[in-house]
């Protein structure tokens, strides 16, 4: 039925759009091909914009349950605010810079849109009862990343011990020595660590 | 300076005469000194200090780290944040001094030790008196080999425990003490103590609990407050009976002290981190002979 009825369908509505991209065209191979190409760039560039658009601080602190908790608690911290007046954005931290792991970041953040539909963190209190688990989830990905994004900023190599204060001099040492990564310590530096902590969080 | 020449000469004198009974103290003006901040320290036993998620340094305690190796640049700016209550203290008492600079200074003559501290006076919180007799006590602790856990590390701490008395929610009876303390087994704290209001020094020790008396070595403690500069000469022999630590040159010894300053109690002191006392060896504080 469909074969028969389909061809027939065809034939009667000639200029629909299936048949006519199908249709061999009469333009030359280049216009089509330089055509193609400025679409692609638009859809492209297009693309991008909007992805951009979604890793801002502005975008991220749209909702209230960011604007609220964390974005007030990193206000507080260096992160924010400093004598060098270098800034470090939610993006800097949270989503990687470089375009395959940025994409497999953001299909992931993805979900996040379902908790903000639902309303997962919509309260204070909601939010406080699941930061543990928030956290974690942000730690286990920092971790496996080996502290990539605080990376873009921070290296050993471009340390000065020297400058440093005795207590930092001396973690940093011992996290070298013992292969260690950024947020195996560095915890609740842009926010408040949550409360039920334990010290398997800590190793 | 005549009389003191004979001062001294008669002293010496006597010294021999009677074997030791007169200790001579050495001129502290030619005894180099270390210069050791002692601070408020909150609500920091040894529990908290051993728990990562509170204490960022508990990974380096557990790699065998001093608390001095990281802490003691900053020791006073610690005390500033918790005498502040901005960090592990619940109960800060307004105008309560951050930390007390206190020079440390030590010396023997092969029978005794002497150690001095000297330090200023920080201006008075108005807070209610905590113990109305003493307006100032200074203690000083040792230790022997690091048979007691942690103490080669963590100085003092050793003894001070999350259920000792005036900690929050402690049973006022319970003393600092020691894991597995024994006086016997030489797992404890050799402790001397001055009361300013008493004039009268203590030597007891930290074992199973903290005894104020019950040591043999100490021979005499004097303080004496001259304007705002407090110093507090203890002398103790360096031979030890029970419940003392003994001192034996070549050998250096955990050390740590704390003052109660401005009428304190318990754990409302400020103390140092832990250090070692070398006896004509190498130590943050050297005891050299005379």
């Amino acid at each position: 039925m469909s074969d028969q009825n389909s061809d027939n369908s065809k034939q009667e509505n000639p200029g629909g759009l299936w048949a006519r991209l199908r249709r061999p065209s009469g333009k030359s191979l280049g216009g089509l091909l330089a055509v193609g190409f400025m679409v692609g760039v638009l859809f492209w560039g297009g693309f991008n914009t909007a992805l951009e658009a979604t890793n801002t601080e502005k975008f991220c602190i749209s909702c209230h349950e960011m604007y609220d908790n964390v974005y007030m608690e990193y206000k507080e911290t260096i992160h924010y605010n400093n004598r060098t007046g270098v800034r470090a954005t939610c993006p800097d931290c949270h989503v990687p810079k470089d375009w395959t792991h940025k994409m497999i970041r953001k299909v992931q953040a993805s979900k996040e849109l379902w908790g903000k539909m639902v309303g997962t963190i919509d309260t204070r209190e909601k939010f406080e009862a699941k930061r543990l688990q928030l956290a974690r989830n942000e730690w286990k990905r920092m971790k496996a990343a080996d502290s990539r994004e605080c990376r873009n900023c921070h290296s050993f190599e471009s340390m000065n011990p020297e400058a440093q204060k005795q207590r930092a001099r001396k973690q940093h040492e011992m996290a070298k020595e013992d292969n260690m990564t950024c947020i195996d310590c560095h915890k609740g530096i842009a926010h408040h660590k949550p409360e039920g902590m334990t010290d398997a969080d800590e190793e | 300076m005549k009389k003191n020449l004979i001062a001294g000469a008669v002293g010496a004198l006597l010294a021999i005469g009677t074997g030791s009974a007169l200790a001579a103290a050495p001129d502290w003006s030619k005894v180099q000194g270390k210069d050791i901040t002692a601070f408020y320290p909150g609500v920091s036993p040894l529990e908290w200090i051993q728990k990562g998620t509170e204490h960022g340094g508990a990974r380096a305690l557990k790699k065998g780290e001093t608390c001095a190796d990281c802490h003691s640049d900053e020791a006073g700016d610690m005390g500033k944040k918790m005498a502040s209550g901005q960090k592990i203290e619940p109960s800060p008492i307004p105008g309560k001094a951050a930390f007390i600079p206190v020079k440390v200074q030590a010396a023997h003559d092969g029978e005794n030790l002497y150690i001095r501290f000297s330090w200023k006076q920080p201006a008075a919180s108005g807070a209610a008196k905590m113990d109305d007799k003493n307006p100032v006590k200074i203690a000083f602790m040792l230790e022997s080999g690091g048979k007691v856990e942690l103490a080669d590390q963590a100085g003092c701490w050793a003894t001070c425990h999350t259920d000792s008395r005036t900690m929050p929610g402690a049973d006022d009876a319970k003393t600092k003490y020691v894991k597995g303390g024994s006086v016997a087994e030489g797992k404890f704290y050799d402790l001397y103590q001055w009361r300013s209001g008493e004039n009268k020094g203590y030597n007891g020790y930290v074992a199973d609990k903290r005894v104020m008396e019950g040591g043999n070595a100490l021979v005499s403690a004097e303080g004496k407050k001259d304007g705002d500069n407090w110093s507090v000469v203890f002398t103790r022999k360096l031979a030890a009976g029970d419940g003392d630590v003994k001192l034996e040159s070549g050998k250096a010894y955990n050390f740590g002290f704390a003052i109660h300053d401005d009428n304190a109690a318990g754990r409302f002191h400020h103390v140092s981190l832990g250090y070692k006392l070398g006896l004509d060896t190498d130590g943050h504080i050297k005891a050299a002979k005379q």
